[in-house]
């Protein structure tokens, strides 16, 4: 009989045993025992209760028979187990009550009142005892605190707990404790997987982030290397950056129509590879001088796709910011029509003017022996119209000289003939020359002049001088003076008056002594916002007043091309009497470089 | 200076007349005309004056084959030639010496100076 209950006994605990090992959760674990305990017992209540630090406890399961209260979700104060008993149940006290009231078992009185309100008669209590923190399951589980109590209650009547009813209780209870372990175990993994994941999924939101801040500059770098492709595959000429070892590192979609080569094909590729052994000879000079650090420009007739075209080339050095050069950008523009047009204007300008001189000269000696009366006397009437006529010829001649001069400058068909003049010479030749126009006008000119020699193409000079003095004697008043003088600037001191505006002089002129001309008028002056547009082709500050004058708005362009030859400068200034001063200047004769300007 | 006998070699016959009467009112020196290179030249060796007058640009010859025609001929060798030329200044005939020219008259020019010009050019 006894070994039979024995059996059984061992029987029914490791069926409890395994149904509570089915749920690795607490709460499972806990309501499985109490239900259990409660069906093995048939006890009216069983409870697993559970101590809180602060001294209260709470039921966490329960299992009550019908028509006896329920101790579920109620808080158990301080005083229903004492802190003087937590010591004994966690050295492991089991305690069987067959009467609470029995005072041998020494329940205080305020307990047994309370017990007694919920109908409790007998209870079984065992200790269950919680492993403490520890790294492992063995380490806790020798580590231990006492977590809560499981309990019988019996309320029909008092009860006689048998011996094996006791030891089926503490038998339970190390399942639980070991379920504790487990759970603490459990959370304790899921805390770190928790805080693992947590930290996972900030390093994953970074990453995004950051992916995304990259894509987005990845986008925006393409729409910009889009927008550059869009604008220069539109343009018709060559555009490209070409590296320091002379190879292609942009090319822009002209390439592919010049060269028949796509810009993904020649990007990397050598200048030589691109332009063929013969063109890279004629480019190589000045791709190295590009490199160097000089802004090139160039022009070749280069056998292209559509034909051999004239080609201008402009190579712009890309300089570091350490003052190396790291490379160049390229321009090559098509200028064969352009040249082409060119000509032909040229050639239409030379034609007509040519064509136009024959007949002026008949018409103009036609009319000077006219004026002379030996053809008969005109009437006064007649004199005028004649008188008209002599001058509009004279300003028709004026004008097809100037446009003839202009263009030969432009075109550089005028070829300068430098040679030693002196300043006063040229000076005295001039006043020579405009002296009878003065005297018509009425007005009075001055000269000055030191003897300087200077290397100048005399002829240049002296047209520059009296398309000045022309200009000054028409604008001065009858009774007005011109003066026209010559002096010597030394290299050390800087021109007064000079515009900030107007362009630097060039290297020859800033190193070395310049002569400086004047030419100051008693004239009207000139407004500040024409002083520099005066010197373009057919400009007028007054175009009336100038046609009445017979002037051809070109007198001025011309003495710039003429003085720019000269690597000199031209301006204009305002007199402080309200006339105007026209200062030119040419490098004396020292600091000219002889074979630059017989080149 | 007088009596100098001037022949002018030109295709406009408004050209011919200017200087024809230029001359003739300033100097009164006889002047002989041609229309073309061909009749230049046969007028130039029939009556040997004492300067040619030549413009450049003619129908049928141009100046410079004109005159090396003049030169050729033993009886036209040694008249003076001074070009008549609507191309301009001198920039552009620096060789004019090289040629045997003794000078050039731009045009446009007014023929009442012309005689006080060739005399310059001739050193009369």
């Amino acid at each position: 009989m006894q070994a039979d209950r024995r059996h059984q006994q061992f029987e029914l605990f490791s069926e409890v045993t395994l149904k509570i090992h089915q749920s690795l959760h607490l709460a499972d674990i806990l309501q499985t025992t109490v239900t259990e305990v409660q069906r093995v017992l048939q006890a009216d209540r069983v409870l697993m209760y559970h101590l809180l630090p602060n001294g209260t406890g709470k039921t966490m399961s329960e299992v009550v028979l019908p028509g006896h209260p329920v101790l579920m979700d109620l808080e158990f104060p301080e005083e229903v187990f004492p802190q003087a008993y937590h010591h004994l149940y966690a050295q492991g006290r089991v305690r069987a009550i067959a009467n609470v009231r029995d005072p041998a078992y020494g329940l205080a009185d305020c307990l047994v009142e309370f017990v007694q309100q919920f109908g409790v008669k007998a209870k079984l209590i065992v200790p269950i005892l919680q492993p403490l923190n520890g790294h492992s399951l063995e380490e806790a589980m020798a580590n231990r605190r006492l977590w809560g109590l499981l309990i019988a209650h019996h309320c029909r009547s008092e009860r006689q707990w048998l011996p094996w009813e006791l030891e089926f209780m503490q038998q339970l209870a190390t399942p639980i404790t070991l379920a504790l372990a487990q759970a603490q175990h459990l959370e304790h993994l899921e805390a770190t997987v928790e805080a693992r994941t947590r930290q996972l999924q900030e390093v994953n939101r970074n990453l995004q982030q950051e992916i995304a801040v990259c894509r987005q500059t990845e986008e925006a770098l393409r729409q910009r290397e889009a927008q550059l492709r869009l604008i220069t595959d539109a343009l018709p000429v060559l555009i490209a950056y070409v590296d320091s070892q002379q190879r292609y590192r942009f090319n822009n979609k002209a390439y592919q129509d010049w060269l028949g080569q796509s810009p993904e094909l020649t990007y990397g590729q050598h200048l030589q590879k691109i332009w063929g052994r013969e063109c890279y000879r004629r480019m190589q000079p000045r791709v190295e001088a590009a490199l160097a650090g000089q802004v090139i420009t160039y022009e070749d007739k280069i056998r292209l796709q559509s034909g051999l075209r004239l080609v201008e080339f402009s190579y712009i050095p890309h300089w570091n910011t350490d003052q190396t050069v790291q490379g160049f950008f390229e321009l090559a523009k098509d200028i064969t029509d352009c040249k082409a047009s060119e000509r032909i204007k040229d050639e239409l300008i030379s034609f007509i003017s040519h064509e136009l001189r024959t007949p002026l000269t008949a018409l103009h000696s036609a009319l000077k022996i006219l004026a002379t009366g030996c053809m008969g006397h005109l009437s006064t009437d007649g004199q005028k119209l004649l008188a008209i006529a002599d001058q509009s010829t004279d300003r028709l001649l004026r004008l097809v000289n100037n446009v003839l001069d202009l263009q030969r400058i432009e075109s550089g068909a005028f070829t300068m003939n430098p040679r030693i003049c002196h300043a006063a010479s040229l000076i005295q030749q001039a006043v020579e020359v405009m002296q009878p126009m003065a005297q018509h006008h009425g007005v009075t000119l001055v000269s000055q002049a030191e003897e300087i020699a200077l290397w100048a193409d005399a002829d240049g000079i002296l047209q520059t001088l009296t398309n000045l003095l022309s200009n000054a004697i028409k604008f001065s008043p009858p009774g007005g003076i011109v003066w026209l003088t010559a002096t010597l600037l030394p290299p050390s001191e800087p021109l007064r008056h000079q515009p900030a505006h107007s362009p630097t002089l060039s290297s020859t002129a800033t190193t070395g002594s310049v002569v400086v001309f004047r030419i100051r008028d008693s004239g009207p002056g000139i407004p500040p916002d024409q002083r520099e547009r005066i010197f373009e082709r057919f400009h007028q500050v007054d175009a009336s007043r100038a046609r009445k004058q017979g002037g051809s708005g070109l007198g001025l362009a011309i003495c710039r091309k003429i003085v720019e030859q000269h690597n000199g400068k031209i301006w204009v200034e305002s007199a402080p009497d309200g006339g105007s001063i026209f200062t030119f200047t040419v490098p004396t004769l020292v600091n000219i470089d002889l074979n630059q300007e017989k080149a | 200076m007088s009596g100098k006998r001037v022949l002018v070699i030109d295709d406009e016959e408004t050209i011919q007349t200017v200087i024809q009467f230029g001359i003739k009112l300033t100097i009164g020196w006889q002047v002989l005309i041609a229309s073309s290179g061909a009749e230049g030249i046969q007028t130039a060796q029939a009556e040997k004056p004492d300067v040619i007058l030549l413009d450049v640009m003619l129908p049928d010859m141009d100046g410079i084959h004109i005159l090396k025609a003049l030169q050729a001929h033993a009886e036209t060798k040694d008249i003076p030639v001074i070009f008549l030329t609507a191309q301009a200044q001198t920039a552009d005939t620096p060789q004019l010496s090289d040629l045997g020219v003794k000078g050039m008259i731009p045009k446009p020019f007014n023929s009442l100076h012309l005689p006080e010009q060739i005399s310059r050019i001739l050193r009369w």
